[in-house]
Parts: C-alpha cells; sequence; structure tokens
C-alpha cells in the first residue's frame, strides 16, 4: 500500500469532511459532557449511512474491501471535527479480531451487523494501567465469563466485547454476548465515549485465540486501534494548530496581531512539526498492515499522534490566553479528547515498551 | 524491479565497491590534506562512473537524469562516509548558480567540469561578520572601477574557502536604496590579489570554515551574475537550488542502532540500561521521530517521483532531527559516564557520540539556525506575520547601527 494518497483517497478525505461538518457541531457536543451515557447521535447516523463503519471490512460479510488508510483517512476528519461517539473505531475493532481470528459461523453471524452499524462491538482488554494484562482477571468457564472489566470505551451500547480473559490461567481471546450484561457508567470527562465498567455474571462467550497467540491477536487488534486512533489525534492536533494560527492572525496585543511575537510564532510552528510527523507515522502505518513490521509501525504512530494532540491541545489553550479556559469556546473539547484517546488503546508508556522491545530485539 | 529501483540497486553497488579505496578505514589517520587529495581522486571516481552531475545538463557534464535519481545516489552514498565534504557547498550551491547565471558559457562549461571531477572548488561567500540570517544586511563593499568593480570587505563562516579556486559573492553595489535593492552577485578568483582567507577552528578543533578578507580586490564586470541592483534575488535562486537533498534523520549524528547498542552494553543500578525505563523512553521517542521524518521524505520521493512538487513538511528535517541528535548524544554520553572522556577530535560525527555532540550546535545554525527555520514555517507555510522589522523600507546607510 503507497503511502501517497490516490484521487479515490483524496475523496474519501473530502466527503467525509464535508459530511462532519455538516452534522457535527461544538454546540452539540458541549451539552453532552454533562450527561452521562448519551452520544452524538447524528454523527454515529452519519458513519452508518456513509458505509464507514463496513469501509474495512471484508466484502465477503457486508465491508466494502478497503484498508486502514481509507478508515485513518475518516478518523483524521473524525478527529478534526471531534467524534460524537467511539463506536467508529471499537466496532472496527471488534470485527477485525472476528475477521482474522474467527470461525465461518462467528463472521457470518456478527461481521453483517458490525459492518452495517446495526451491531455496536467494544474492546475490552485493558485493566486500568494494563492494556493487555498478562493474567486477565475476567475468567472464562464453560463458555462464560465472570468478572469485571473496567473503562470500556463504548461499553455503555456496545452488543458484543472482544475481551482478553483467562481460562484454567491462560489467556483467551473471545467474543463475550453483552445481552443482558450490567453496565455501570463510568462518569467521565469526555460523556460521549460512553465508557462503563461490564460487570460479567455468566455472559455467553465464544473462543477466537487461546494461549500466547491469544497475547499476540490481542496486542494486533490494538494495534489497529492504535493506528486508527492516531489519524483521529493527528485530526484533532490539526485542527487544533489551525485554531491557534487563526487566533493568532486576528488577536491584536501592543498594536500588532499576536502571532507576529516570535514567542506565539514559534509555538504555532512547533506544533506544525509534531503535527507532520504525527500524519507521516500515522500514513505509514496504515501502509503497513499486515506486513513484518507493522507493530512497530504502529507503535511509533501511536507515540508521535499521541503528543501531537496532547502538545496541541495545551498549547492551543495557552495561546488564546483566559479566553481559551472558557466553556462556551469549547477548547477543552479536544483538550478531554486528547487524554481519551491518550488513555483509549494502551497509553504511551504501554507503546513505548512495544517499540523499545522489538527495536532492541531478543534479550531485552 | 522498477527503473528507479535498478539505478539504486546499481548505485547501491558501486558505492560498496569504492570502501577498500574511499571508506572509513581508508580515511583513518589521514591529515585534511591527504583527506582532500583522497576526496579528489574519489570525486573523479565518481565522475568517471556517472554518478557526478546526476540532474545536470549533459551538455554541461552532467547525466540529465532527475532530482530523484540524485538523491537515490546520495542515499546509498551517505552510508559509507566517503571523503565527498569538501565538494559539497561547492557543488550544491556555487557551481549550480554559475550554470543557471553565468554569462560566459564556455567558461561556465569548463569550471563545471573541473568542478565535477573535483579539480576545483567552489565557495559561497554570503555571510558576514555583521550578520548571517540577516543576508541583506550585509556590508562588504564594490564600488565601480573603470570598467570593472573593486571589492572591500569581510564574509566569515565561508565553508572550505581556504581550498576554493572560486567562489560566489553578494556585495553592496548601492548604499542608498532600501539594503535587499543594493545588492549584486559576482563570482571572484579565490588566488586574486587582495583576497586573504583565513581559517577559523570550531569548537570540535576542526576548521572548515573561514574569515575571508578582500581589499582592493578588482574583478571586470563579466564576473557579474545578476543586473546591478538584483543580486538578492540570485542569493535566494542559490537558496533554493538545494532544495532536493538526500536528508538524514539522524541529523547527520549517529544511527539510533548505535544507541541500543550502547544501551545494551551499559548497566545503570546494576541492570542493562536498556532495561531502564528513562532509556527506553528516549529511544521510544527518537525512534518516532525519525520514522516520522523517514516518512515524510519517503513521501517526497513518490511525489517526485509522480511528478509532483513535495509538500513543504521537508523543511521540518534539519530542525527536528538536529536538535534531537545533539540531546540523543549528551544521553549517549552520560550513559558512559567517565567512560565518555576519551575524545578523538577527528572522530565522525556520524559514528562518534562526543564527535556528534561537540559538533551538534554548528548543525542547528548553519544554513539556517533552528529559529530562522520556526519563522520560516510560521511565515511561508502557515501565513504567520513577519517579525517587526524596523529596517524595512529604509536607505540601508540610513539604518539605526
Amino acid at each position: 500500500m503507497s503511502i501517497l494518497y490516490d484521487e479515490g483517497q483524496q475523496a474519501i478525505a473530502t466527503e467525509s469532511r464535508r459530511a462532519i461538518e455538516a452534522r457535527v457541531s461544538k454546540d452539540d457536543l458541549l451539552p453532552l459532557l454533562q450527561i452521562s451515557g448519551k452520544y452524538h447521535e447524528g454523527f454515529w447516523a452519519t458513519a452508518k449511512e456513509q458505509g464507514w463503519t463496513a469501509l474495512a471490512l471484508s466484502e465477503d460479510y457486508g465491508g466494502l474491501d478497503l484498508g486502514l488508510v481509507e478508515l485513518g483517512l475518516i478518523a483524521h476528519q473524525a478527529g478534526r471535527s471531534l467524534s460524537g461517539a467511539p463506536f467508529l473505531t471499537s466496532s472496527f475493532g471488534a470485527a477485525k479480531a472476528i475477521e482474522l481470528y474467527g470461525s465461518d459461523e462467528q463472521k457470518t453471524r456478527w461481521l453483517p451487523g458490525l459492518a452495517s452499524g446495526e451491531t455496536i462491538g467494544a474492546i475490552a482488554f485493558a485493566q486500568g494501567p494494563d492494556p493487555l494484562p498478562a493474567a486477565p482477571p475476567v475468567r472464562l468457564n464453560a463458555g462464560q465469563v465472570e468478572g469485571t472489566a473496567v473503562g470500556v470505551s463504548g461499553g455503555l451500547f456496545a452488543d458484543i466485547a472482544i475481551a482478553l480473559v483467562s481460562e484454567g490461567g491462560s489467556p483467551v481471546l473471545a467474543i463475550v454476548d453483552l445481552t443482558g450484561t450490567e453496565r455501570k457508567a463510568v462518569d467521565s470527562f469526555d460523556n460521549s465515549r460512553c465508557i462503563a465498567d461490564l460487570l460479567f455474571a455468566g455472559a455467553q462467550a465464544e473462543t477466537l485465540v487461546t494461549g500466547d497467540a491469544a497475547r499476540a491477536a490481542a496486542l494486533n487488534i490494538l494495534a489497529l486501534q492504535a493506528v486508527v486512533t492516531a489519524h483521529e489525534q493527528t485530526g484533532g492536533a490539526e485542527a487544533l494548530m489551525e485554531i491557534a494560527r487563526d487566533y493568532a492572525l486576528t488577536r491584536k496585543a501592543f498594536g500588532q496581531p499576536i502571532g507576529a511575537f516570535q514567542s506565539i510564532k514559534h509555538r504555532i510552528a512547533e506544533l506544525y512539526g509534531f503535527v507532520e510527523l504525527a500524519r507521516a507515522n500515522a500514513i505509514h502505518a496504515a501502509a503497513r498492515e499486515g506486513q513484518d513490521d507493522f507493530i512497530t509501525a504502529a507503535a511509533a504512530a501511536r507515540l508521535s499522534a499521541t503528543e501531537a494532540y496532547d502538545t496541541a491541545a495545551r498549547d492551543c489553550v495557552q495561546i488564546h490566553g483566559g479566553i481559551g479556559v472558557t466553556w462556551e469556546i469549547g477548547l477543552h473539547l479536544h483538550m478531554r479528547r486528547s487524554r481519551t484517546l491518550a488513555l483509549e488503546q494502551g497509553s504511551s508508556f504501554f507503546w513505548e515498551d512495544i517499540l523499545v522491545d522489538r527495536l532492541a530485539g531478543a534479550g531485552a | 524491479m522498477t527503473d528507479l529501483g535498478t539505478y539504486r540497486a546499481k548505485a547501491a553497488a558501486w558505492c560498496e565497491s569504492m570502501v577498500p579505496a574511499f571508506g572509513k578505514a581508508a580515511r583513518k589517520g589521514l591529515s585534511v590534506e591527504e583527506d582532500l587529495a583522497l576526496g579528489r581522486r574519489y570525486q573523479k571516481a565518481k565522475f568517471d562512473a556517472g554518478y557526478a552531475g546526476i540532474n545536470w545538463p549533459i551538455d554541461l557534464g552532467g547525466q540529465g537524469l532527475g532530482h530523484i535519481e540524485k538523491i537515490s545516489f546520495e542515499g546509498e552514498e551517505m552510508k559509507h562516509g566517503f571523503p565527498n565534504v569538501y565538494f559539497g557547498i561547492s557543488l550544491g550551491m556555487p557551481v549550480p548558480v554559475l550554470m543557471q547565471f553565468g554569462s560566459d558559457r564556455e567558461f561556465v562549461k569548463e569550471r563545471v567540469l573541473k568542478a565535477l571531477q573535483g579539480e576545483e572548488i567552489w565557495c559561497q561567500l554570503f555571510s558576514e561578520p555583521s550578520g548571517g540570517t540577516d543576508l541583506a544586511g550585509l556590508r562588504t563593499r564594490a564600488e565601480t572601477d573603470g570598467n570593472g568593480w573593486k571589492i572591500n570587505g569581510q564574509k566569515v563562516w565561508t565553508s572550505w574557502a581556504q581550498y576554493s579556486d572560486y567562489g560566489v559573492i553578494v556585495v553592496r553595489t548601492d548604499p542608498t536604496v532600501a539594503k535587499h535593492k543594493g545588492l549584486t552577485y559576482f563570482w571572484v578568483d579565490m588566488r586574486a590579489p587582495g583576497v586573504t582567507v583565513r581559517p577559523i577552528k570550531l569548537a570540535g578543533g576542526d576548521s572548515h570554515v573561514n574569515e575571508v578578507f578582500f581589499d582592493d580586490v578588482k574583478i571586470s564586470d563579466d564576473h557579474r551574475m545578476s543586473p546591478v541592483g538584483g543580486g538578492f534575488a540570485v542569493a535566494l535562486a542559490t537558496l533554493m537550488i538545494e532544495r532536493y537533498v538526500a536528508t538524514d534523520s539522524a541529523g547527520f549524528g549517529p544511527h539510533l542502532d548505535l544507541f541500543v547498542e550502547l544501551a545494551k552494553e551499559v548497566k545503570l543500578n546494576g541492570r542493562p540500561a536498556i532495561e531502564d525505563g528513562r532509556i527506553r523512553q528516549q529511544i521510544a521517542r527518537n525512534h518516532a521521530m525519525r520514522a516520522g521524518l523517514d516518512s515524510i521524505n519517503r513521501r517526497a520521493r513518490l511525489m517526485m517521483q509522480a511528478g509532483m512538487t513535495p509538500g513543504p513538511e521537508g523543511s521540518l528535517n534539519k530542525l527536528v532531527a538536529v536538535r534531537s541528535r545533539q540531546k540523543l548524544s549528551e544521553l549517549a554520553l552520560d550513559l558512559q559516564g567517565t567512560g565518555a572522556f576519551l575524545f578523538d577530535e577527528h572522530a565522525s560525527p556520524k559514528d562518534d557520540w562526543a564527535s556528534s555532540w561537540i559538533n551538534a550546535p554548528t548543525g542547528r545554525i548553519a544554513g539556517g539556525s533552528d529559529e530562522t527555520l520556526l519563522n520560516t514555517i510560521a511565515e511561508r507555510i502557515l501565513g504567520l506575520p513577519q517579525d517587526h522589522r524596523p529596517d524595512k523600507g529604509i536607505p540601508f546607510n540610513q539604518i539605526p547601527a
């Protein structure tokens, strides 16, 4: 896959931008922050109408057979406009787990719904600071799971979860049917993520992968999601860089636009650097899907993108001065989202270790 | 394999074959003069093999190929540490400008051929003691002298001037107009009476840059390469010529692999440093940065191959790579502790951490300082305002000192 977008891919970028900007606004997103358990329905409806839920899935099961590069372009635009729900990434991760590791029967059962968006998927690997616990506390026994998955994005509305669980002391990657599972909403600083603790009490589960391979499979799913998220983070960072630039051009102090002061213009130029490095790494990683170095490329993309979005959120608010910290201007939507996306799919600490293990080779 | 793939593979094989004669081992222990002599032989070998002037016109001795072939070759060449540094500026800027703006075509052709074969070296006389970034503020002046000109003043930071046969120079020919309107561009014979070159020893111990003094240096008007008063435009053209150069995400310092190897050998608190979170974080961050630059550069090459103009993000290379090389080099010295004190001032910054560290500031200043590059990104790419410039529009001789 080339890292140079072709015409079709550029059209996806343009069209998704138009569609999201027409449907999602800051004024819709601000009230969602103060309500637990609601997402932006217009955003998710758009994603389904536009076929984004099907984009990167196999044609055999209702998908459009495109890949991570194309989904990345959508995610980039979603990041620019602050996507109103986490399902584009979480359902994609769940569907890829079934597509890559499931049986024909499992694929037939779950993939068409995930592709159309009627079924919502979530990923339940993490336990607090550990994105891929070696001994997952959720237990699988005779096709049923017991235990709690903490802080699952999209968990409030998900129909199925792909979970990393333990069976007889060994890890298992499993599909858990969430019908009837109790969800405890997490009232978070970014409530449209619909985060929930999943309180498993005998939920039906099917095995996808067992043993050491389960952990490797889970890492691969996490990396696929991390690359989608890296595009989303890059989009957010890019939007903030532009907002900062526009503000610096219009706001005046001491008789000139504040953008003429080097302390401001250099800060924005540095953001440009962060954004372009993140973009380059994200495109590269998307193009490496399925290759030997995919995990390494995904880790680099993830680290650059988290750094770019966090820095842009910090600096954009700073450049705005007092107005930047008001509720109404909404820059805090990006502050909140930058931290949410930094925590979903594994923190920078996790990806640093994944990356260095690979760079240093065996024995490190 | 694509045509370009074949080209690159052949270039790689040729470079490999040159290692015994011109590689790092062959250069070890040579004085600068001996190394320069070896470099001239290497440049001749390059010319004979068709790797000199790759993207230059055939009728001037070049190969008539594209930027993409040039940077493909340079990407291979860069791996071996050949003695080509003496010709980098010469063939990078002054000689291409001579090709573009030199009026006497026979003279131009002769010079280009000699420069391509390493027989002659050109330098670029731009920066002055009063300023480098503010090029248009230069003070060296040329006054009419009969049918020609007489140059007086001083240039500084001139790379390889002590070995140069010719130079291109920007001087002030009219101090009564705004600063960038009173400049004219010439070439000069570095052996002409009145030209004095004095090497400057740099912090790292080497002396590749010089002060160059001009005392009543007389040149004829056929040395002029711009209209009188039109020198600034040619100077800008000079700086634009080398937009497509092979870049190095290591910032022309050591590869990250060397740092990883060091971290595996060294122990911190009794454990391999590679297991230390602080070291791991630096490795990961550095890798992510370098991978980003590599991807930017790969995309630029693909765009060139497709006949498109690469995006402006290529301007990040030097800014980002060199300052992170500086920090990584400090950290590599930290890792070695007192074992890092042993210093070889002739070691290469590409594989020696102390050499990389002590020479890094030069990289952050030469060819546009970090601050200048940030200004360029802010103004040219992002459309932010220029800094306040009190000398704007004022005749040069009325600018407050």
